[in-house]
């Protein structure tokens, strides 16, 4: 696929940022994304499928995304497409989760 | 071949091993390499719209090999959950001047590990 992370020799992006202290995790959701695609991509997915998911993602919202932003989006593609969980039981979710449920 | 995938859940103390550890995923290859070490080879010219983990900047351009790895699953196919595919993977070595023209320094060189399906005998 010639998607937005095929990006050797792209120019105008910028600087890539580099952090001194680099955490493993910037947040709590980052671990729990990690965690949660390592057992699903154990148990259900080869490791493949979960990058050429992530290339899946629209150009733009993959460039405009973090790291785990983009593990998520394939997490979730992957699991319904699987038919795992449905788009409106993560939506649900969602919805609880914003309610503070 | 379909792809087989695990009814078992990996314990914490497997997945601790495998992430401190890594793992080997090298195959055994029923036939001798179609490339050896110094051989010229060309990335193929493909755009697949499904998966592949050729690069667009290597496509068509000559390398040589410096390494041969072993026999791996092929990613382009396994992550589409089709067929393993099992083949030689080599270390190629392209020169910056032939992936990036003139203006690129001339000792420089780019070592990608890609795949028997990727390569064509110059």
């Amino acid at each position: 696929m010639n998607g937005p992370h095929d990006m050797g020799g792209m120019h105008g992006m910028g600087p890539i940022p580099i952090e001194p202290d680099e955490p493993v995790f910037h947040t709590e959701w980052e671990a729990k994304v990690f965690a949660m695609s390592f057992a699903t991509f154990c148990h259900f997915f080869p490791v493949d499928e979960t990058r050429h998911a992530s290339e899946r993602m629209p150009p733009g919202d993959y460039l405009s995304s973090a790291y785990y932003e983009r593990w998520l989006y394939a997490l979730e593609l992957l699991i319904t497409e699987h038919n795992l969980v449905t788009p409106a039981e993560i939506e649900q979710r969602m919805a609880e989760l914003a309610q503070g449920e | 071949m379909a792809i087989e995938t695990s009814n078992e859940c990996m314990s914490v103390a497997q997945a601790q091993a495998l992430l401190q550890q890594g793992v080997d995923c090298r195959g055994v290859g029923d036939h001798p390499p179609r490339f050896q070490t110094g051989d010229k080879v060309r990335a193929k010219v493909i755009h697949p719209i499904t998966y592949t983990r050729l690069p667009r900047y290597v496509r068509g351009k000559i390398g040589t090999v410096t390494k041969v790895h072993g026999v791996y699953v092929f990613p382009d196919t396994v992550g589409q959950r089709l067929e393993t595919k099992p083949q030689y993977v080599y270390s190629v070595r392209f020169a910056a001047q032939e992936l990036w023209g003139p203006e690129a320094a001339a000792q420089d060189g780019l070592y990608l590990d890609l795949f028997d399906d990727h390569l064509d005998a110059t």
